[in-house]
């Protein structure tokens, strides 16, 4: 895929050297509800940077601000304190969002218009015409799969099907970043691994990506960095690998190992003044690999 | 890489985003089977058409006039007002409004957009409509003329200058090209309420509310001069009452401007002052109700 919106464009742009892809500042979201005039913090000072080319995770119950932190990045909400900026433009900016795609969680789009005409109404949107667009559109059906629905209107695609045209319609101006919000909500685990695949070949092609779930295990999968947000306030954030390793444990995975070395291991172990054997047996793969294994073996055809 | 696609090239406002979101509308409009409507009414006209009514041929073509553009106003300015009230929230139910916002287009593109499908529906199927009625009503008018001709002829007591005569009152109540008029006034019309329909869906918690407000508003729009004259009559011109009907007359717009058209319909002849003014009027209301739609609009949050 052909890179468009690149470092050097985006520091043109913004006017600054490197600014990252999301810059979020003390937000705060305060929205007032019913007649008497309540008040939810739906945000509570918030910060967090996401630097370019990399894939960040805001991840964190339903409810605790997630889609609220992506609707003021996407300039969709305004913050009642702090900021947001894209490339080191002021969120809601027509040129942040000239270099920004979004997906929505459970995405609707014209059910009257097809594949193709959807992705021909947003990249006129983003002023692609004429013989560029027409080979984008065909090289997003392409790389979402779904060259042969491209003609049906989109009232009779599936779940599945509408989340990857999501997807293609937010690449559709090759955007420097993409946001995400619950790419795989509602999606069968097949049709999960083809969007989490599709992350992965955006991260090589340098693109940013912004993306929110609570499901933690696809998160661990594509995520560079991530965010735990809970009740409007960021409680930890950092490096996957930083996060998720247990500092005082060390685990060893030893190939065809007989009794009894792994006796001698343990008492090796047992002598060791502190230290203790938490856990023995084989590793284990995931359930979601096991049933994709046995699911993608009997499928034949895609849709 | 294209030009237009650079990041800092984006263009802040383009005619080009207006018509994506107006030609989408118009699709979206149309799927929505509304030339089912359509053809029901060419329908009904041919068969009121094809009625004999047993009058004279200038009040039989006077009388089929009359119920093809009163239906053809009343199609404009209903449509007008369902559809408007529907396209805007249903936008955000879908969150179809998400991904359109996301795009670099601004608000104003936006309404613009949607309230320029709108109207480029209903021109078109007033065209389609007038082109129906027009070709009809033609039909039935050499008829009658023919007819009225053989008849006056044969009976051999009329001079040459009164069959003249009466084919030209024949042909008054036939198909004129002062009748476009008519039509514009009615798009005109459907245009005003249309915009009066998109300032209340942008805030209005439900599409049925903006309807029933917007017909509400249609309908005062139609009286308000009327009821403004009776009630400072009533009152001995009244200095609150002036007053509260002023108020009224700038929140309200004045469809009674465009009833002028009714005239045309009968064959009354053209004021082109009175269609001037219309046309001056309804740019003056579409530019402040899309602005007032803009001011709530801007900043709306989803």
């Amino acid at each position: 895929m052909e890179k468009i919106h690149t470092t050097r464009e985006r520091e043109t742009q913004s006017g600054g050297k490197n600014p990252p892809a999301v810059e979020v500042k003390n937000l705060t979201k305060i929205f007032s509800t019913g007649m008497r005039r309540d008040y939810v913090v739906a945000i509570d000072n918030l910060s967090l940077t996401v630097k370019a080319g990399e894939v960040y995770g805001l991840i964190g119950p339903n409810g605790s601000g997630k889609s609220t932190t992506m609707k003021v990045v996407l300039g969709l909400m305004a913050p009642s304190q702090g900021f947001a900026r894209v490339f080191g433009l002021e969120s809601g900016d027509i040129r942040a969002k000239n270099v920004t795609g979004f997906l929505p969680e459970n995405p609707y789009f014209y059910k009257h218009l097809t594949g193709a005409e959807t992705l021909r109404f947003y990249g006129k949107l983003c002023g692609m015409h004429g013989a560029a667009l027409r080979d984008r559109i065909q090289e997003l059906l392409e790389l979402v799969s779904l060259q042969k629905a491209a003609d049906r209107r989109l009232s009779g695609y599936s779940k599945g099907m509408l989340q990857r045209i999501g997807l293609a319609q937010a690449l559709v101006q090759r955007p420097g970043l993409l946001v995400l919000d619950e790419p795989t909500a509602g999606v069968d685990p097949v049709g999960s691994r083809e969007i989490r695949d599709l992350i992965f070949g955006l991260r090589n092609e340098g693109i940013t990506v912004f993306l929110c779930s609570h499901l933690l295990e696809q998160v661990q999968e594509v995520c560079d960095r991530v965010g735990i947000i809970f009740e409007g306030r960021m409680r930890r954030e950092g490096a996957l690998d930083e996060l998720i390793s247990i500092a005082d444990q060390t685990a060893l995975t030893i190939q065809s190992a007989s009794p009894a070395l792994l006796e001698q291991i343990q008492n090796l172990v047992s002598h060791e003044k502190g230290a203790s054997m938490v856990e023995l047996g084989h590793p284990r793969t995931t359930l979601e690999d096991l049933f994709l294994k046995i699911v993608k073996g009997g499928k034949t055809s895609d849709e | 890489m294209s030009e237009a696609m650079k990041p800092g090239k984006v263009r802040l406002f383009t005619l080009e985003r207006i018509w994506t979101i107006a030609t989408s509308t118009v699709t979206q409009l149309i799927r929505m089977r509304t030339f089912y409507f359509l053809l029901s009414f060419a329908g009904l006209v041919i068969a009121i058409g094809n009625l004999n009514i047993p009058d004279t041929p200038a009040k039989e073509l006077s009388m089929i006039k009359k119920v093809s553009f009163g239906t053809m106003d009343l199609f404009a300015w209903l449509f007008a007002i369902v559809s408007t009230a529907l396209l805007i929230p249903r936008d955000i139910e879908d969150r179809t409004l998400y991904t359109i916002l996301s795009k670099p287009v601004r608000r104003i593109e936006y309404l613009a957009g949607k309230l320029c499908g709108v109207l480029i529906v209903i021109g078109i199927s007033l065209l389609v409509m007038f082109a129906v009625c027009g070709t009809m009503i033609s039909f039935r008018e050499a008829g009658f003329v023919k007819n009225e001709r053989n008849t006056m002829v044969k009976d051999g007591r009329y001079s040459d200058q009164e069959i003249d005569q009466q084919i030209a009152l024949i042909s008054k109540h036939g198909m004129r090209p002062e009748l476009g008029i008519a039509v514009a006034a009615s798009f005109m019309k459907a245009a005003v309420i249309a915009s009066v329909t998109i300032f209340l869906s942008t805030f209005a918690s439900s599409s049925l509310f903006t309807i029933i407000i917007s017909i509400l508003i249609f309908l005062i729009g139609h009286a308000h001069a009327m009821a403004s004259s009776f009630w400072l009559y009533h009152s001995g011109d009244n200095v609150v009452i002036r007053q509260l009907f002023k108020i009224v007359k700038i929140l309200i717009p004045d469809f009674q401007l465009y009833s002028f058209s009714e005239g045309i319909v009968l064959a009354e002849p053209v004021v082109y002052s009175l269609v001037g003014q219309m046309v001056l009027v309804t740019i003056g209301y579409l530019t402040v109700f899309l602005l007032l739609s803009l001011l709530v609009f801007i900043d709306k949050e989803f």
